[in-house]
């Protein structure tokens, strides 16, 4: 009780939240220097950029503007939670056997009232209900996939998983290693400098490794191990692999920007989707989007659905976009001398397909007929559960007052070629006491030995799933549904994608890889899950408007600026030419900074 | 939270009427009136998920965490109607194997005939078969997912740490 107390107290002194700045009323009638369509980690650093720059930006976000306090309510017991973290009756999260087994839209004849992804059916759903959007409202068609929406402002980033990874050489020069694909038109010399402005602006913990194949970014100080981890960490480094403590994309040490704390380690980030309320984990409204308008040079419009991306007859060049306001359901037009696409990899996708003229008949930006195509994500499901027999009965530790757990970096295909297939995979995994002991779902029997197993065990597990790469193939796209729209009237996506070789092999390297460094670090596996999770699970869809030099074969050039159409950019993980195995977010944003500089010094030089 | 409540009770027990004092003494759990469950079944409910977490040396068990009503209010305002169905169905199929067995209601019974039938319907835990079998599993999950979000499951008996504000070094090991 005490100490209860002495944590409310320390929160009140330490936690101050500032109000954003008060929005700028939108002004239909001009002409912005720029639109940016999307407020998630795209959208959100290309206002940082083009703001800092002095350019006069307007921001169009799809979804709505909600006090995200009070719907993540981080630090809530489960008990002073009337249902548990269970979101009222009527709300269903689709389950991993509706997506296998029917095909979308999901929520089609649905007797629920809302119904939304799977991340719904994590522990919380009730915490998200107004974050993820709605799929009777947002439906899609074609192969199966598991597609994970949050409309609002900030999209994603308000509960996304926080790993903040770097890419290399390995993967911007993919082709040049194994053949395959792609090479993107950027090095990693290129970026790095952009990651370095990303790491200092935003913050990032981890721990350095000096690993070729997963750079170290500018950390602050890590998360901590739990002690089966270090374990664990000892044991793959004579195997000559790495177990490094999550990095995350959250300010430990703090960083100077008032609508921010630093991480307190207060803990149990884990027991719902994501989300931080104290915004120590990075999310686009308070890391990029509040500080752009504290510059007096950002309009913000949120609950406006971009649906077209409007072009001058005359010069073919974008002039601006057509939205549907999501509330009144009128459409209106924003003006801009550049448009900057960032509705995410799938949305922005649909968006240049959508915006078909005389001059752009296959949708703007899409001569080439690579718009909706070379989708790449990662694969997951494969894992590994072990028992650390030495930590069964030992009390009760803290070991999940973090951001995440470990991570395994890629260790196959580097210097070694397995025979199976090209590219690799990492993992991430977690162990020691949380807030819920999952173990007792799987303990036997019911009665004192039951309860008594439960509590002796809880600290004692250790879990790793695989993240793998899955090859950009020109076969797996998207496109417009002919005859589905959404409930706005707009045609929806279409999907055509299904796992290939390439990945069913990966996925069973994980499995047999997981358990060997189990073994060897004399961690007793209790379980390995070989199933492949449905198309999606990973939320880290990738491609559809691809970089590259050659404007026949790709969207965008190195400045993730269209080919055919050269006031229009696309900034979101829709560019990225492979996937890696590495997590997208921070090289998004990296990405987006590099690109909105060179933007502002062409809209300087009038060259757009 | 479990004395004050029952200190509370007896307090207006005392005050209300002195013939209703043994009742509640004997009343398995503080819920007078159940929402979904009949105050028959609620009883079954209640003493099943107290055996399957009872109270030993380091805390209390599912009745005094409150299992049965957290489940009771779950069911009550379920929206899927075939939930509710399968927990009566399989407090049904409870009653019938427990006068099969005994020749009795499963409350009327003797704790030792209670723990023949729950170590009789838990055996086939892995691999349920027919409404009384799954019944065992649907009461245990709902026993288990009730009792370790409650106040006594974390606090008493995981003791869980977390959740506090950490305002120097976290806990844990450096990597090296």
């Amino acid at each position: 009780m005490l100490t209860a107390f002495r944590n409310i107290k320390e929160e009140k002194m330490t936690l101050i939240r500032f109000r954003a700045s008060p929005e700028q009323d939108v002004d239909l009638s001009r002409t912005y220097d720029a639109v940016v369509v999307g407020s998630g980690a795209a959208g959100g650093m290309a206002a940082h950029v083009l703001t800092s720059q002095g350019m006069q930006v307007l921001l169009l976000e799809a979804g709505k503007k909600i006090p995200i306090e009070q719907e993540l309510r981080s630090m809530q017991w489960p008990y002073d939670h009337p249902r548990r973290g269970d979101a009222p009756p009527g709300y269903h999260a689709i389950r991993i056997n509706e997506y296998n087994i029917r095909k979308p839209p999901y929520a089609k004849g649905s007797a629920f009232k809302h119904v939304f992804s799977y991340v719904g059916g994590w522990g919380g759903a009730d915490y998200v209900k107004n974050i993820l959007v709605d799929e009777k409202d947002h439906p899609f068609t074609g192969t199966k996939y598991a597609w994970v929406r949050a409309r609002l402002l900030g999209g994603k980033t308000n509960i996304w998983g926080r790993l903040a990874l770097r890419l290399s050489d390995y993967d911007f020069k993919g082709k040049t290693h194994d053949g395959y694909g792609e090479d993107w038109p950027i090095s990693y010399a290129d970026i790095e400098p952009y990651y370095d402005k990303v790491d200092l602006y935003l913050g990032i913990s981890g721990h350095k490794e000096n690993l070729p194949h997963l750079p170290d970014s500018l950390f602050q100080r890590p998360n901590k191990l739990t002690a089966s981890e270090v374990k664990l960490r000892k044991s793959l480094a004579t195997m000559g692999r790495t177990l490094t403590p999550y990095r995350a994309g959250v300010t430990t040490d703090g960083v100077k920007n008032k609508y921010r704390s630093k991480c307190f380690g207060r803990g149990a980030c884990d027991r719902r989707p994501g989300g931080c309320d104290i915004h120590a984990a990075f999310d686009s409204p308070t890391g990029l989007i509040y500080p752009a308008m504290d510059t007096g040079n950002l309009t913000l419009r949120t609950n406006s659905i971009a649906h077209e991306v409007l072009v001058d007859p005359n010069t073919g060049k974008a002039r601006g976009v057509s939205f549907v306001d999501s509330v009144n359901h009128k459409t209106y037009e924003a003006k801009a001398k550049v448009v900057i696409v960032a509705a995410s990899t799938l949305e922005s996708a649909r968006l240049l397909l959508l915006s078909k003229s005389r001059q752009h008949p296959n949708g703007i930006g899409n001569s080439s007929g690579h718009v909706g195509h070379n989708f790449c994500e990662h694969v997951m499901g494969p894992g590994v559960t072990g028992l650390v027999k030495d930590m069964v009965g030992a009390p009760p530790t803290l070991d999940d007052g973090k951001a995440g757990g470990f991570y395994v970096p890629r260790f196959r295909n580097l210097q070694d070629k397995q025979p199976g297939f090209i590219r690799g995979y990492g993992f991430e995994g977690s162990s020691g006491f949380s807030l819920f002991p999952r173990s007792a779902w799987d303990t036997p029997g019911f009665g004192g030995q039951f309860k008594k197993s439960v509590r002796e065990h809880a600290g004692a597990f250790i879990s790793m799933g695989g993240f793998g790469e899955v090859l950009a193939r020109y076969e797996n796209y998207m496109d417009l549904d002919p005859e589905v729209k959404d409930s706005w009237g707009i045609p929806v996506l279409r999907f055509h994608y299904e796992f290939s070789d390439n990945e069913k092999k990966m996925c069973e390297d994980m499995a047999t890889a997981g358990k060997e460094m189990f073994e060897a670090a004399g961690v007793e596996v209790v379980g390995v899950d070989k199933n492949i999770r449905t198309e999606g699970w990973s939320i880290h869809e990738l491609g559809t408007a691809r970089m590259g030099n050659d404007p026949k074969t790709s969207v965008l050039n190195q400045f993730q600026q269209s080919h055919d159409v050269k006031n229009l950019f696309v900034v979101d993980g829709s560019s990225h030419v492979s996937a890696s195995c590495q997590n997208p977010t921070w090289t998004i944003m990296a990405l987006a900074w590099r690109s909105c500089e060179h933007l502002a010094d062409e809209f300087k030089r009038g060259n757009l | 939270m479990k004395i004050s409540r029952r200190k509370m009770i007896q307090a207006a027990a005392a005050t209300a009427a002195a013939v209703s004092l043994p009742a509640l003494a004997k009343a398995p759990s503080p819920n007078p009136k159940p929402l979904f469950f009949t105050p028959a079944e609620f009883a079954l409910v209640d003493e099943m998920s107290d055996m399957i977490i009872p109270t030993d040396q380091q805390s209390a068990g599912a009745r005094a965490a409150g299992v049965a009503t957290f489940i009771d209010a779950r069911l009550a305002e379920s929206f899927e109607k075939d939930q509710p169905e399968r927990w009566r169905a399989g407090i049904k199929a409870v009653e019938a194997l427990s006068r099969e067995m005994h020749g009795k209601t499963f409350m009327a019974s003797t704790p030792e005939q209670r723990l023949a039938l729950l170590t009789r319907i838990a055996a086939a835990e892995s691999d349920p078969k027919g409404d009384v079998e799954k019944f065992f599993k649907e009461i245990k999950s709902g026993t288990i997912r009730a009792y370790y979000t409650s106040k006594i499951g974390i606090h008493d008996d995981q003791q869980y740490k977390g959740n506090v504000i950490q305002p120097g070094d976290y806990a844990g090991y450096d990597a090296t």
